[in-house]
């Protein structure tokens, strides 16, 4: 009866208290210095060499500080790092504590002394614990320059090679402003937002309606207001965002955004705001930014290089709507006088926006498919 | 635009956690969920001391395994999963004795190897026929897997070698999975009477399975009354407990959620029930224990283990509000295991995601089975 209440009881929703054994290796590796930090819980010392000298079944400080020779000869002997080829020392620098999501661990920096001056391949080989806990897993993180590489070893797989040379800031940039171009591109929301408010820019709003602009200067001026507004609206946000500073609901977000287009849209038919659309992009542009950063948020934020991230996606984000304004604004400026414009283009282009954006909007607030 | 951007970056160090050198010797860094006198860490101490004299006794380490396995369950510690696997590790073949093969399919079954396990318990099986453990848990991991002929013969298997209790409760659980929750409750009381002298163990899990079925037949007093003899055998068991949150919650009780779990925050499944809870009667730990079990999902899944797909999929949906989220972990859950909790997180998830297409292996489900859930139903219906 024993087996078959464990078993019916908790083959499948087992309830786990705590997470399995692992341990945390940093690793910074440069190809001249190699250091590394590594967090190893006090439940698995414990386990190990015994660290509640007293037995009061709590460890503290104390006991903790009294073992740390122990310790080092313990874990180091565990671990191997190889710089081409090459065995390194590990000598341990530093003792700390930090806290993980299920208790306390010991914080371990070291550096290693490898032979050589510089080094191109790295190797890591791990055994720790794997005798005591063949579950136990080293969660193993390479960081060269802003550049992050993530690894699991276990005892099928105790070596890993971190060899791969670091992407340089540059590239690491340049990918970021991938992104970011690539995001306004595939983002129609982004997009349909902006045309909303460029469509208006060659006209001036004179005597209760809409007139050609005589100069492209203000049209110029307008556009550059528009664009520079959303810019510095969406980039505050993002930021925030990306840095975990405010966090919204995406649905909230979502919703919001297309409420944007709809208003943007219906305020060229019907207008209520028009010398001063610089300030409907900056306020719509805050929740935008939001926007943007659960994009961020998503490729995985380097700690290290997180201006270098947020800069550059901001400012791939920036190309990607200069190109889309190069692209609609000659045209339309050409075309302004024309019923082409006026009607179709204009008229037509701003009702259809709102008309999809109040699809767009339906759909992110009431969460269904239209 | 720098001065803001470095007001960022500090802002955002100063969220990350960082190591720190404590101030003084006496702080108390970590509590040990045991200390030396207990007597459970005795019996494992001796035992392990057993095992390194003669480290080829398969009994002992055998043994000294389950203890591990026992005590994981107990405290719902991975940890001493990792221990059991360790003093297994001398018998890797599957030419084992009988009593190791049974422990390392309850091991491998742990870490979701179905196959594996269910070969180690046909092993067992093979070398002692009257294996009644290995035998019940061959029973259990088919009905995870929805096999019910398959479950339903194993527990005909024990006839003659479990007692009474044990083979009806065996059967009684299959058929009130396969629509026959009625006569499967009758049997099952019928049972608990005529053996008196059942365990508290075994009165724990008679009862549990009667609350549910009641629940599922509507008849919410008589569940209640189930759940309230089980809690009073005053045996802590968490899969219990989060039966009788489940049944509160549905009833618009998380008042007695919240009393029911608030010192049981170390469990991921009774967590989340908790947060359930606390997040209907708006209460501010809601949120805190929801970051919490974001936390624990992250670490799980930065490991490359995620054994609790369910009650991620519940959270997602609940927490989250992330419908097509919570329906991808869902189904990529019912994959695994196919109880009917996992049944009604995809259908939820589906309903709420608008995707009847993707709830269509669980519709399935439910028609194959007939169980019966008038909640389940309702969602089906919605859906279909």
């Amino acid at each position: 009866m024993r087996a078959l209440l464990f078993a019916f009881l908790l083959a499948a929703g087992s309830a786990q208290a705590h997470k399995p054994s692992d341990s945390y290796l940093t690793l910074h590796a440069d190809g001249r210095a190699l250091t590394g930090q590594w967090d190893i819980a006090l439940r698995d010392l414990e386990y190990a060499i015994g660290l509640d000298s007293n037995g009061d079944g709590a460890i503290t400080w104390g006991e903790l500080k009294a073992k740390h020779a122990e310790i080092d000869a313990y874990v180091l002997a565990r671990l191997a790092l190889r710089a081409d080829g090459a065995t390194c020392r590990l000598q341990p620098l530093e003792h700390l504590v930090d806290e993980h999501s299920d208790g306390a661990y010991a914080v371990l920096r070291f550096a290693a002394q490898c032979p050589a001056e510089s080094y191109q391949t790295a190797e890591v080989e791990y055994s720790l614990f794997f005798d005591l806990d063949p579950t136990h897993r080293g969660l193993l993180r390479v960081e060269r320059g802003g550049d992050t590489t993530t690894g699991i070893l276990s005892p099928e797989r105790p070596k890993l090679d971190v060899s791969a040379q670091a992407r340089s800031k540059l590239q690491q940039f340049a990918d970021y402003v991938r992104e970011g171009v690539w995001h306004i591109w595939i983002g129609f929301d982004h997009i349909l937002f902006l045309v909303s408010l460029l469509l208006p820019s060659v006209f001036v709003w004179a005597n209760r309606q809409w007139l050609p602009a005589e100069r492209f200067r203000d049209t110029f001026w307008d556009v550059f207001k528009v664009a520079t507004s959303f810019t510095v609206a969406h980039s505050i946000t993002l930021s925030l965002a990306a840095l975990s500073v405010i966090a919204l609901p995406s649905r909230l977000v979502e919703s919001t955004i297309a409420l944007s287009v709809v208003l943007a849209a219906l305020n060229n038919i019907w207008p209520l705001v028009h010398g001063r659309r610089w300030m409907v992009a900056f306020g719509f542009g805050l929740i935008h930014g939001f926007g943007f950063a659960s994009v961020l948020a998503d490729l995985g934020l380097p700690r290290e290089a997180l201006l270098l991230a947020l800069v550059g996606f901001n400012l791939g984000v920036e190309l990607g709507q200069l190109a889309i304004i190069t692209v609609f604004l000659p045209p339309a400026f050409a075309l302004r006088a024309t019923q082409v414009y006026r009607r179709l283009v204009f008229v037509g282009g701003s009702a259809a926006i709102a008309l999809v954006a109040a699809l767009w909007l339906v759909e992110r607030a009431f969460d269904v498919k239209l | 635009m720098r001065r803001f951007a470095i007001a960022l970056l500090l802002s955002a160090t100063a969220a990350w956690p960082a190591p720190y050198t404590p101030s003084d010797d006496s702080a108390v860094l970590e509590r040990l969920p045991t200390r030396r006198g207990d007597p459970v860490m005795a019996e494992l101490r001796q035992l392990r001391a057993a095992l390194a004299a003669s480290p080829s006794d398969s009994g002992t380490a055998a043994r000294l395994a389950q203890r591990y396995f026992d005590l994981a369950m107990a405290e719902g510690d991975p940890r001493y999963v990792g221990y059991a696997e360790a003093a297994l590790r001398p018998w890797p073949g599957d030419d084992a004795p009988a009593e190791i093969l049974f422990t390392r399919g309850l091991l491998r079954q742990y870490r979701h190897d179905f196959a594996s396990g269910m070969k180690d318990f046909e092993r067992a099986l093979q070398r002692d026929p009257g294996y009644v453990d290995a035998r019940a848990w061959r029973a259990a991991i088919f009905m995870v897997q929805a096999n019910y002929a398959a479950a339903a013969r194993e527990c005909a298997a024990l006839e003659g070698y479990a007692s009474e209790l044990t083979t009806t409760g065996c059967l009684a659980y299959v058929e009130a999975t396969t629509g026959k929750t009625r006569a499967a409750y009758d049997q099952l009381i019928a049972a608990l009477e005529r053996q008196s002298s059942a365990s508290p163990g075994a009165r724990l899990w008679t009862e549990t399975r009667l609350a549910e079925m009641a629940w599922r037949l509507g008849e919410v007093p008589l569940a209640e009354r189930h759940f309230s003899a089980a809690l009073k055998l005053g045996v802590t068991d968490n899969f219990l407990l989060a039966a009788y949150a489940d049944f509160l919650l549905e009833q618009e009780r998380p008042k007695e959620v919240v009393a029911l779990l608030k010192d049981w925050v170390r469990s991921d499944t009774l967590l989340l029930r908790l947060a359930i809870a606390e997040q209907r009667l708006r209460l501010p730990e809601a949120r805190a224990h929801a970051q919490a079990l974001a936390e624990r999902f992250a670490a799980a899944a930065l490991r490359g283990e995620r054994l609790h797909m369910g009650e991620e999929a519940r959270f997602l949906l609940d927490f989250k509000g992330d419908a097509r989220a919570a329906l991808a972990v869902a189904l990529q859950n019912w994959k695994e295991q196919r109880e009917p909790r996992d049944a009604l997180v995809v259908l939820e998830a589906a309903a709420a995601a608008r995707d009847a297409k993707a709830a269509a292996p669980v519709l399935q489900w439910l028609d194959d089975t007939g169980f019966e859930s008038a909640r389940m139903k309702r969602i089906a219906a919605s859906l279909r």
